[in-house]
């Protein structure tokens, strides 16, 4: 070619760069910090600790959570005197294992937060990225939703829910994915208008690529680690709020129970045998934390653009 | 027939102030040009002067409020999506805005081809590879994010987009504003070789002169949406007939000694899109006005060299 | 006499993750009162962070080390938070690029420029109006009355660069610092901002450091030139001598990229500089450019290269300069020696 300098321009670009050494994707920078994040660490190894105790359940307890054993009704727990490693966290007021019923309510627990924010996810994600491409009308719509949703208290909807159709677990989950999606819709609308104005979205346009297209390759990619940051604290937001409304007797009910329900059930020993409530409390006090300090992890993790 | 016609094109935006009925902001106020096929025309202007609103209308992201944009004697509208991507394309200004920071080098230099459903995968990759060569990339950075590239590999990897599809039209928006000078010049290299080996259409947006002094055969010069003057590159910068052009070349500085700072006889400020000047835009500025221009609009006119000028210069101006 | 500002083998180190980051290596400086240094280099060159570096605004968990640091003989290395409030924006003052981000946006103008002033001098808010309206007025603010109750946003690009440049002046400082002062704005207000900063010095016998990366707005304005590259001064001397016969091949690369209407040929290739900038992490075994050189020697790849003086007030760190001004392109030693 003619253009000898440019041939120069590029071959010096070749060397410059040390071609041997593979280019690290963000993925592989991510995990790399990742590695490096004690917050990553504690929240990481403590939700997989609860996730994998709760999938494990029968290996680590011989009992059934719904065996009653009236004759060893609320037996205390290993640390206490009158304590034996028969049941190490002790029994209810109805004799059933307390450790059986802390796993298995781990279980309900667990699977109502990820079920709703499987949800809530989904509701926000589509909402959000609408009003941020689409502006306008669209948007105002998505704004006016999301208005009428903050004005309604959740457990009052919960209530009304449960007194029309009956209680049930997919119900509980239904009503909590579809109320806690306002933060999901702020966040993801936020991220999408800043990504319409840049120039790669309008250079997608003049490539002709569709809509769709520019939604899934060129949006969806750059606000997943928005997401994942966000629907992180929300499911520490989801367990807490199933509790909550298990607590106030409008959702988990037996023969299933969850760390709500034996609170719930434990509130008239508070005084005298305080390890029912703080048992399950401790649980939900420690999970709660774990999910937030991963979620702040993330967010440092995967936020910044740039450099290992 | 020209390749690219501007007829009488205007765009208006509403504008919205609080709960005050919008006003209208006149970003382009009637534009006549026209862009023959294989020249590389050149349109300067400061900012608020509407050339970045022309070129949207040129990539046709947006529509004209009224006139038309024709290619090839269609409108631009009148194409399909993919057809028109087949003959338009763009280069921004910020490399690091005009690139998918989630996409891989080959995944944004393929994409058109892979919109428009050419090939599979293999020959598209053998056809990013080819299209790297030839804007000076080095093929192992195909697998590399633009967050690893310097500036001036980002562009690079814009113009391999663009040009990948073997486009007719390039409207290069500021295509170097933001690199550094080194860089610059290795870009302006790059889209002077290539508007000779591709044989395009270059329509070049910047305001810098000593830019389109460089690559561009005409210039257009605007101001508050409306050209002010048109003509061969060197004719313009030789000899301004437009007291705006004037200014405009007379605020370059040179990287010479000796020339010391520009004297410039410009009065006031830039008036605002939405309230334009009565008559000729320009004429709070200008140091020649005089009542005609006040009242009277002036009309672009002019056989190959074009000024909207009541009084134009006629004695070449010695910088 | 003692120059104005004095910085000798100042460098700055930055610690990352994987070392330590030095965008700085023993920079000297000196500025004469009355006289107009520009430093000039492309990004990532350290030329804005030495700037900062004069008025105590280096990055928090930057390092910074230097023979001397002096303002009017006087030392400004380790100073206490209370006496660089004395002397930023008294003494020294600074302009940035962009002037939207430089006012806070909450404050009208006139309440934050008279802020400032109240701040190093004891004088009555209707003074501070005073002073603040003919300043305004000095540096062509037209009907500066009403533009003191306006908020930044109000104004145009041009406009707040002239309020910046008189917030600097506010205090009537010995030096000012103007980082890419024109880099925001359009051609016709770049010259216009230019004249100003001229005229403003002209007048008070300000000293003035221009950072900039447009060798153009250097040759109309700057007395002496400082070219900067990965954090090293490359070259130096007046104005004259350094872009009348660049000696280093990177101010004479920088030259030669540049488009200039009449002298270059349309279409015909510039000039450019090969590479990349390398990223300033290790200590430097060899010359800085060399890697981007295309008259590098064995000798350059040796040992680090020393800025050496020459003739007249030129400074130069290359072993093999460029000796014939205005002829370039001629390599002295076949680039193929190394590699």
């Amino acid at each position: 070619m003619a253009d000898t300098s440019l041939i120069d321009g590029a071959s010096a670009s070749i060397s410059a760069a040390p071609a041997a050494k593979p280019m690290p994707t963000p993925g592989q920078i991510a995990l790399r910090r990742m590695a490096r994040h004690p917050g990553f660490w504690f929240g990481g190894i403590v939700l997989g600790v609860f996730v994998l105790a709760a999938i494990a359940a029968p290996l680590l307890t011989p009992y059934d959570p719904g065996t009653q054993d009236l004759a060893r009704r609320l037996a205390a727990p290993v640390w206490n005197s009158a304590g034996s490693w028969q049941h190490p966290l002790g029994t209810d007021h109805l004799g059933r294992d307390y450790l059986a019923l802390l796993l298995y309510g781990a279980r309900i627990s667990l699977f109502v937060g990820f079920a709703t924010v499987l949800i809530s996810g989904l509701i926000g994600t589509v909402l959000g990225v609408a009003a941020g491409y689409w502006g306008g009308r669209v948007d105002l719509f998505v704004n006016f939703l999301l208005t009428v949703r903050l004005t309604l208290p959740v457990v009052l909807v919960a209530l009304v829910a449960v007194a029309v159709l009956g209680q049930s677990l997919p119900l509980l989950v239904l009503v909590i994915g579809g109320l806690l999606w306002d933060r999901l819709v702020i966040v993801t609308r936020t991220a999408t208008q800043q990504l319409v104005g840049r120039e790669f979205v309008t250079a997608a346009r003049a490539i002709g690529s569709s809509t769709p297209r520019i939604l899934m390759r060129e949006i969806l990619p750059n606000i997943t680690s928005a997401l994942i940051v966000v629907g992180t604290l929300e499911l520490a937001r989801a367990i807490l709020m199933e509790a909550t409304l298990t607590f106030l007797g409008l959702g988990i009910q037996p023969p299933l129970t969850s760390w709500g329900l034996m609170i719930s059930e434990a509130k008239s020993q508070f005084l005298f045998r305080p390890w029912l409530i703080a048992i399950p409390g401790t649980a939900l006090i420690l999970l709660i934390l774990a999910i937030n300090i991963l979620g702040d992890a993330l967010r440092d993790v995967l936020s910044p653009e740039g450099r290992a | 027939m020209s390749l690219l016609e501007i007829t009488g094109a205007t765009r208006h935006y509403q504008v919205s102030a609080g709960l005050r009925r919008g006003r209208v902001l006149q970003a382009v106020r009637g534009i006549d040009l026209a862009v023959e096929e294989g020249e590389i025309l050149a349109i300067v202007g400061e900012s608020g002067c509407g050339k970045s609103t022309l070129a949207r209308l040129l990539l046709g992201i947006e529509e004209p409020s009224s006139g038309s944009i024709t290619v090839g004697g269609r409108p631009i509208g009148a194409y399909g999506r993919v057809e028109r991507a087949r003959l338009i394309q763009p280069i921004f200004q910020d490399p690091y805005s005009s690139l998918n920071p989630r996409m891989t080098v080959a995944g944004a230099i393929a994409a058109p081809l892979e919109v428009r459903g050419v090939g599979n995968g293999r020959s598209r990759l053998a056809a990013v590879h080819e299209i790297m060569d030839a804007v000076g990339l080095a093929r192992y950075l195909a697998g590399a994010y633009p967050s690893q590239l310097s500036g001036g590999q980002r562009q690079r990897v814009a113009i391999a987009r663009a040009l990948i599809g073997e486009p007719k039209i390039l409207i290069c928006d500021e295509p170097t504003s933001a690199l550094d000078v080194s860089v610059q010049s290795q870009i302006l290299n790059l889209l002077a070789r290539l508007h000779r080996s591709f044989r395009l259409t270059i329509v070049l947006i910047s305001h810098n002169l000593a830019v389109v002094g460089h690559l561009a055969d005409r210039v257009a010069v605007m101001y508050l949406g409306k050209v002010v003057e048109a003509g061969p590159t060197e004719a313009v910068f030789a000899e301004p007939r437009h007291p705006y052009t004037r200014e405009l070349m007379q605020a370059i500085l040179p990287p010479e000694l000796g020339r010391g700072l520009p004297e410039l006889r410009l009065k006031g400020e830039f008036p605002s899109p939405l309230a334009p000047p009565t008559g000729c835009a320009f004429h709070p500025r200008c140091i020649r006005a005089g009542d005609a221009c006040r009242e009277a609009v002036p009309e672009l006119a002019g056989s190959e060299r074009l000024v909207a000028c009541h009084y134009p210069l006629r004695e070449p101006v010695h910088a | 006499m003692t120059p104005l500002l004095e910085i000798r083998s100042l460098s700055l180190e930055i610690p990352v993750n994987d070392g330590l980051l030095r965008p700085i290596r023993s920079v000297d400086l000196t500025v004469e009162r009355g006289e107009t240094v520009a430093i000039v280099g492309e990004s990532g060159c350290g030329k804005s962070l030495t700037s900062l570096a004069v008025m105590g605004l280096q990055p928090q968990n930057a390092r910074l080390s230097a023979e001397r640091l002096a303002f009017q003989g006087e030392s400004l290395l380790g100073l206490d938070r209370r006496r660089w409030q004395a002397i930023r924006g008294k003494r020294i003052a600074m302009i940035f690029q962009d002037p939207m981000t430089a006012f806070d946006p909450c404050y009208r103008m006139g309440d934050q420029m008279a802020e400032i002033l109240r701040q190093h001098r004891p004088v009555s808010r209707a003074e501070a109006r005073e002073r603040i309206v003919a300043l305004l007025r000095r540096v062509g603010v037209p009907a500066p009355e009403d533009r003191l109750d306006q908020f930044p946003h109000q104004l145009s690009g041009g406009l707040r660069q002239r309020m910046m440049i008189a917030t600097a002046l506010l205090c009537e400082p010995e030096l000012i610092i103007a980082d890419e002062p024109t880099t925001a704005l359009d051609v016709t207000i770049q010259a216009q901002i230019l004249r100003l900063l001229a005229d403003v010095q002209q007048e008070t016998g300000v000293g003035l450091i221009l950072v900039t990366h447009d060798i153009g707005v250097v040759a109309g304005l700057a007395d002496r030139v400082v070219v900067m590259y990965g954090g090293e001064v490359v070259e130096s001397g007046t104005t004259d001598e350094v872009l009348g016969s660049p000696r280093h091949p990177y101010t004479a690369g920088l030259m030669r990229s540049i488009p200039v209407p009449g002298r270059t040929r349309r279409g015909q290739p510039l000039g450019h500089i090969p590479g990349l900038v390398p990223r300033p992490i290790a200590p430097l075994t060899a010359c800085g450019f060399l890697d981007r050189c295309e008259f590098r020697h064995e000798a350059c790849a040796a040992a680090p290269v020393p800025l050496r003086s020459g003739a007249g007030e030129r400074q130069l760190r290359c072993l093999l300069p460029i000796e014939t001004p205005r002829q370039p392109a001629e390599p002295l030693v076949a680039a193929t020696a190394i590699a």
